[in-house]
């Protein structure tokens, strides 16, 4: 790819109008494959009708493919008018709009058959020959089948969005489980710090306060990898203060291009995971390992962490619920393009992240080259 | 204020023991009693099997235990400490644990919460008092944490040695006291066959009236030309003899371990 994708914009999924976005690749090849089945299972319908299947089938799909295509064009040209619309308003125009359609569809075809049979002189059998028995019956099939479409994304929209606020609430109830524990013991690190060495408390003080503001931001928001390294670091010189020597953080980041957008707080709780679950039960410490790299463009973060000897088990169960929560919400914002893996390798517990790179939007940023040669010092 | 290696603190002073496994907590609590008119620190350590061997050197008269810490939690720690002679006064420091917190309320333990404040310190050091084995059982089993010991802990006067239970081959019973073989050679342990086999069953199987065996460490169980059932252990060439009583419950419980 020799573009950088651009960042998700609000579109077809994000403005919470219940009609697809039809203007978009994957919905015309929906309607292409429905109109052709649904053409085949018509033309099976009527084979005991004596009909000649094949030339059933040809018409009756160039019939589907047509009025499927005039419908998604006009309701993608109507969407933004549609979307301002009250419900009930919008459902009876957009069925208005699918109706109307087979309607001139139907009655234009008739009159194409009646043109053609007067300038060749014979009637074909591709075109109807009989104006009500062709127009009426499509009128109402139409009425019924777009009903049925109309049902349908409404029901998926709203599905999608019971998904999506699950893991919302999946995200919030993380952060309020993990914080507590987290928070006194600094509170604590900070009061001892606070007579002794006044400078490093107000630092610590700081960063807690650039930290407590991330995480209780909106959890869906997208940052740029630069700042989400940066909370990732504030996170570690906090545990640094608590468990001095005991912890050595390893970072391998240089290659990640900073400006890359990422979901916010993908790497701090993995972080979080690999030293209270991978250094606190060790009493001499031991070290974790963050890497980043770019993969074509595809950005994989790694973070391991020593396996200690007889907790395997417990550092997984710890480990679990913090990955499921980052694994959804890379799904949420990169359906599909997205993973969570997790190893025990030379007894070290290493998880790795991998997504597409999206780049900051930026319009004065141009080139690609530019981008990649900005990278995190 | 005493500043030397060796403690030496007037007769009418607490002597204090702060474990903790963050030094800037160390720091702040030391400063803190330190600041109290009654009380003296004279040592600190930065887990449980430290502050055994601490206690067991310096004899304090009260240990302020954290109880999340790397290798034996504090609770771990307090159920040793309750073995001994003349065990310290606890109060337990946290800074947030829903289960140990509910846990210190249910069994009337003394406990501090991190940050902790000076009028609450003086207060706990107060009402500081000493626990007993059963209250700390009971403790650990609410706490979730520190259920069955890590280690044993084995005293001999002054000397402590703190054994893995991983390493503790079997127990067994003679009059008065529990001997513990484990890989090192063997010990003599002040507690009972019977709560031993209630913490670290089915791991450890009752195999006869005085004896208890580690499940890991059977190599074999076989008859005697006599007809006696005998366990034969991995890298040790000693046996035990199975009780005709226990045999086939002993049988199936190291069975299913294999």
């Amino acid at each position: 790819m020799s573009t950088p994708a651009p960042a998700p914009r609000a579109g077809a999924e994000g403005d919470g109008f219940f009609l697809p976005d039809f203007c978009q690749a994957p919905a015309v090849l929906a309607i292409v494959l429905i109109a052709a089945l649904l053409g085949f299972v018509l033309a099976l319908g009527r084979l005991s009708a004596g009909g000649e299947f094949w030339i059933e089938l040809a018409r009756t799909s160039a019939f589907l493919l047509w009025a499927g295509l005039l419908c998604a064009g006009a309701l993608c040209r109507a969407r933004p008018w549609l979307a301002r619309k009250p419900l009930r308003s919008t459902i009876g125009w957009s069925l208005g709009i699918m109706v109307g359609i087979v309607a001139l569809l139907s009655e234009a075809l008739y009159l194409l058959g009646r043109w053609w049979a007067a300038r060749f002189g014979t009637p074909s059998e591709i075109f109807p020959d009989a104006q009500a028995a062709f127009v009426l019956p499509n009128v109402l099939i139409a009425g019924v089948v777009g009903a049925l479409a109309l049902r349908y994304f409404y029901v998926s929209r709203q599905w999608r969005r019971s998904v999506e606020l699950e893991a919302r609430a999946r995200i919030h109830a993380l952060q309020a489980r993990i914080r507590p524990h987290f928070l006194f013991n600094s509170m604590n690190t900070i009061a001892a710090l606070t007579r002794t060495q006044p400078a490093r408390a107000e630092e610590a003080i700081e960063d807690l306060a650039d930290l407590f503001r991330v995480t209780l931001s909106d959890a869906r928001a997208q940052i740029p990898l630069r700042e989400e390294l940066e909370v990732a670091r504030i996170y570690q010189r906090i545990e640094q203060l608590r468990m001095g020597e005991r912890l050595c953080v390893e970072w391998d980041v240089a290659a990640l291009p900073a400006r890359a957008i990422v979901p916010s707080l993908l790497l701090q709780p993995l972080l979080e995971n690999a030293i209270g679950h991978g250094i606190e039960p060790l009493p001499a410490g031991g070290t974790v390992t963050v890497q980043g790299w770019l993969d074509g463009d595809t950005i994989v973060l790694e973070v391991a962490n020593p396996l200690p000897a007889d907790g395997a088990g417990a550092t997984r169960r710890g480990n679990r619920m913090a990955l499921d929560n980052v694994r959804q919400r890379l799904e949420l914002a990169f359906p599909g393009r997205s993973g969570v893996d997790v190893r025990d390798a030379d007894g070290r517990f290493c998880v790795r992240l991998w997504f597409p790179l999206v780049m900051h939007d930026r319009s004065e940023d141009g080139d690609v080259a530019s981008q990649r040669a900005d990278r995190v010092s | 204020m005493d500043d030397t290696a060796t403690p030496t603190v007037g007769p009418d002073k607490l002597r204090a023991l702060i474990v903790d496994d963050e030094a800037p907590a160390r720091d702040r609590l030391r400063r803190m009693l330190e600041e109290l008119q009654d009380v003296a620190v004279v040592g600190e350590a930065a887990n449980g099997a430290e502050a055994l061997t601490r206690c067991a050197a310096l004899d304090p008269d009260l240990v302020l235990l954290d109880v999340r810490m790397p290798g034996m939690d504090g609770i771990e720690a307090a159920r040793h400490l309750g073995t001994f002679e003349e065990p310290p006064a606890v109060i337990f420091t946290t800074a947030y644990d829903e289960y140990a917190l509910a846990a210190f309320e249910a069994q009337a333990v003394g406990y501090l919460l991190k940050p902790v404040r000076r009028e609450k310190l003086a207060r706990a050091i107060r009402h500081a008092a000493r626990v007993a084995g059963p209250q700390l059982a009971r403790l650990a089993d609410q706490a979730q944490i520190g259920k069955r010991r890590s280690q044993i802990c084995a005293r001999l006067g002054e000397q402590l040695r703190l054994v893995p239970v991983a390493d503790v081959l079997y127990f067994t019973a003679e009059q008065k006291y529990v001997t513990m073989r484990h890989r090192g050679g063997r010990d003599l342990i002040d507690e009972s066959l019977r709560a031993l086999e209630d913490e670290f069953a089915p791991e450890f199987v009752r195999i006869h009236r005085n004896s208890l065996v580690a499940r890991q460490y059977v190599a074999a169980v076989e008859r005697t030309a006599e007809g006696q059932l005998i366990v034969r252990f991995k890298d040790c060439d000693e046996t035990l003899q199975v009780s005709r009583r226990n045999a086939a419950e002993a049988l199936r419980q190291i069975r299913a371990g294999a």
